[in-house]
């Protein structure tokens, strides 16, 4: 589940997607940490906040995004150890060490299947070139970025937000056509591993903070 | 149709395209060829390899493009020409390649070219990275094609001319069944 706290309420969360798999995860204020995928059910390279840990680490004090110099430890396995946490808005607490309710991968699993029905829906309906937008619960709003070489970019936040969409299509033509597309060591179109690196979610971070609804 | 096609391709050429030194850019892609030449010993092999570097570029090539230029989806393959000529190609080399009519425009990899008698037998394609660029870049927008080479001016041929055949239209991806 997704959680939704009055005092939370620039809760967002990003994921985007390629060949049916989520290739890319980060969110901002989310009252729960959200809890890892199962081991194997998530590509590497999305996320290292939601990787499967096969053993238990506690988790670390979170940190600001701006003060600490690496956003990721890796252990000698590879496993994330340690992840860059963003703080939740200054009403003074602490994020909650519990997780929310669902592992990640069924999570995201979840949100692409609506999202693949609506589509499908609408292409029925209304034909090949309509597709939905966005859509509201009374928790939280979906907001779709799809081009036309099959990335879909997908946003949830507080209900009462405006469209992201322009949101979303800035992080396409800014980070990720910087610090993924014309970064020649990252795959492009691979179905086995994601699109996670430094400089595209720090990019993201700073897009994300800089906008007026955060300030 | 086709002048709103060239006014975009002249409008992004202009305000929304880093430039590059094209003598740069012709010696950089010309040492990249003799080396590939030097390690392969092989014409066709080259030939080949300059397609998949051409790949490995149209399949990044088509994000930027679809990024800085807000184009909706082609309605046919005619559009799609119009669309890689005089906005895909304009963007990016400052040339506009004339779709159905063999004519020379000037190519701005093969500019100080001159192809020597064994790379004219070997059959070398010394441009050949053009018909991966538009391969790779196709293919991520749902097309499946293939682009070769029908003449070269450096071969000694009137035009340069490339050929793009669209075999498939690629079906959009359904989500794996339940587990």
């Amino acid at each position: 589940g997704i959680d939704w706290n009055p005092f939370d309420a620039l809760y967002t969360e990003l994921f985007a997607w390629r060949h049916c798999a989520c290739i890319y995860y980060q969110d901002w204020h989310r009252t729960k940490r959200p809890k890892p995928a199962a081991e194997g059910n998530i590509l590497p390279g999305v996320s290292s906040a939601i990787s499967s840990r096969p053993n238990s680490h506690p988790e670390p004090p979170s940190r600001s995004a701006f003060s600490s110099p690496r956003s990721t430890l890796q252990s000698n396995s590879g496993v994330a150890v340690a992840y860059q946490e963003s703080s939740t808005s200054g009403q003074g607490k602490t994020p909650t060490p519990s997780s929310s309710g669902l592992p990640f991968d069924e999570e995201a699993k979840l949100v692409y299947g609506v999202v693949s029905s609506l589509r499908n829906m609408i292409k029925k309906l209304s034909g090949r070139d309509e597709t939905f937008v966005t859509y509201k619960t009374s928790t939280y709003r979906l907001h779709l970025f799809e081009t036309l070489s099959g990335y879909k970019f997908i946003m949830l936040s507080d209900p009462h937000s405006d469209s992201m969409r322009f949101v979303l299509r800035q992080i396409y033509s800014g980070p990720f056509i910087e610090y993924v597309v014309r970064n020649p060591l990252m795959d492009m179109d691979s179905k086995e591993h994601g699109i996670d690196n430094e400089h595209f979610r720090n990019a993201t971070d700073r897009l994300m903070r800089n906008l007026s609804v955060f300030q | 149709m086709s002048t709103k096609h060239k006014s975009i391709g002249e409008d992004l050429w202009k305000t929304r395209t880093d430039k590059i030194n094209a003598e740069l850019f012709a010696f950089t892609y010309g040492a990249l060829v003799v080396q590939l030449i030097q390690d392969y010993e092989d014409y066709a092999e080259v030939n080949k390899q300059l397609e998949l570097m051409g790949y490995n570029i149209g399949i990044r090539l088509i994000e930027d493009f679809l990024a800085r230029s807000s184009l909706g989806r082609c309605t046919d393959f005619k559009e799609v020409g119009e669309v890689v000529a005089k906005v895909g190609f304009k963007t990016f080399l400052n040339v506009v390649p004339s779709i159905t009519h063999a004519a020379t425009s000037k190519n701005p990899l093969a500019e100080f070219v001159e192809l020597p008698e064994e790379a004219l037998d070997g059959g070398l394609w010394f441009s050949n990275v053009f018909c991966g660029v538009l391969r790779g870049c196709l293919e991520m927008v749902q097309m499946q094609v293939e682009a070769k080479f029908l003449s070269d001016v450096l071969r000694g041929d009137e035009t340069t001319e490339v050929k793009v055949t669209l075999l498939r239209h690629l079906e959009e991806e359904m989500p794996a069944g339940d587990d």
